[in-house]
């Protein structure tokens, strides 16, 4: 899992970095407030950050409320890090929209077991959101097939029937073949919505749309 | 068995029109409803053993119609024919006694392939 941190000392940040990526995590180091912000702004951003409080620029309390104001989409878990310890500081940075918080110096195991506390949230509120947008899209999918197979299933057999009556000779022959066809290709269509099972989107001009090939694709195994 | 009948319950007008259409041009007699209460009352009438049957339906559904049917007249032949398929219904269809399941459109040829199935099948287990 990729994870920003911000920290302007080189010394903290080079030893942070290095635990990290020990720990499996892909990190992405920033040493000011500002470069962090700017990394956050990127498509498929990290969803996990840990922020020095005291930086030049833009701290990171600031940090977390500018972050917290944007009312991002996606989850972002961010975790302070700080030698300020009074009860007064900690509430103020959890109020700045900071998930959690570390005191310096901090112990190595401590760290590891809140970045991987904060890990489980992101990927836990990753699945929530998934199944959301699933649960649309099958919803989405049942009320399309429905609604689209009933007056599919009329053309397509009156077209089937005008088919047989005519000979392969007649002028509107080949016209008929024609509708028919793509009256073919919408019924694979809403076979393929039939059978999505989770969610899958790509990109189309500048929004995204379901990949209804991707996303129906998972039924190939398993039977019946 | 010399009259070739066939049973269509959908609640669309189109749709039961060809079938109609297309059941009669391969010879069958055809007669259709609107619902799964009109079939009942049809089959109190006169005994249709090859139906196509849409699952989803006002007031009773086609499972239950087909269960019904299935527990009065065993030996009749019903398939499903609906817009919506889940794995779920399908399993619900094998137990509720359809011999088929068609997801629509279902190709006229399929359709008829599948009457042509089922009333040999009949024709065979007359014989026996």
């Amino acid at each position: 899992m990729k994870i920003l941190i911000a920290e302007d000392d080189s010394t903290s940040r080079t030893m942070l970095q290095a635990v990290l990526t020990k720990w499996g995590y892909d990190v992405t180091a920033t040493e000011n407030g500002d470069d962090a912000f700017a990394v956050l702004q990127q498509e498929d951003s990290p969803q996990l950050a840990i922020f020095d409080w005291e930086m030049p620029g833009m701290d990171g309390a600031s940090l977390c409320r500018t972050i917290r104001g944007q009312g991002r989409k996606e989850p972002l878990y961010l975790i302070l890090l700080t030698s300020r310890g009074n009860h007064k500081d900690i509430v103020q940075g959890l109020e700045a929209g900071a998930d959690d918080y570390i005191a310096k110096p901090y112990n190595n195991a401590e760290l590891q077991a809140r970045v991987n506390a904060g890990r489980r949230m992101v990927l836990l509120q990753n699945e929530m959101r998934e199944r959301e947008k699933l649960q649309g899209v099958l919803e989405m999918a049942g009320a399309v097939c429905h609604e689209l197979n009933q007056p599919l299933q009329s053309v397509s057999g009156f077209s089937e029937l005008l088919l047989m009556d005519l000979a392969a000779s007649d002028k509107n022959y080949e016209t008929l073949k024609a509708i028919k066809s793509g009256i073919g290709r919408i019924g694979e269509l809403t076979r393929k919505i039939m059978k999505i099972t989770r969610y899958q989107s790509r990109l189309y001009l500048k929004s995204k749309i379901v990949d209804i090939e991707k996303a129906s694709q998972d039924n190939a195994e398993g039977g019946l | 068995m010399s009259e070739k009948r066939i049973l269509v319950v959908d609640d669309e007008q189109e749709i039961r029109d060809m079938y109609s259409q297309a059941f009669s041009r391969a010879g069958y007699t055809v007669r259709s409803a609107e619902s799964a209460e009109e079939a009942l009352e049809i089959f109190k009438q006169e005994q249709y053993w090859v139906l196509f049957l849409d699952l989803n339906l006002p007031g009773m559904d086609g499972v239950e119609l087909c269960r019904q049917i299935r527990k009065d007249w065993p030996m009749a032949i019903p398939y499903a024919v609906t817009g919506y398929a889940s794995l779920f219904e399908l399993s619900d269809c094998r137990d509720a006694g359809f011999e088929d399941y068609f997801t629509k459109p279902a190709s006229l040829s399929d359709l008829l392939d599948a009457a042509e199935h089922a009333f040999k099948k009949l024709a065979r287990w007359k014989k026996r």
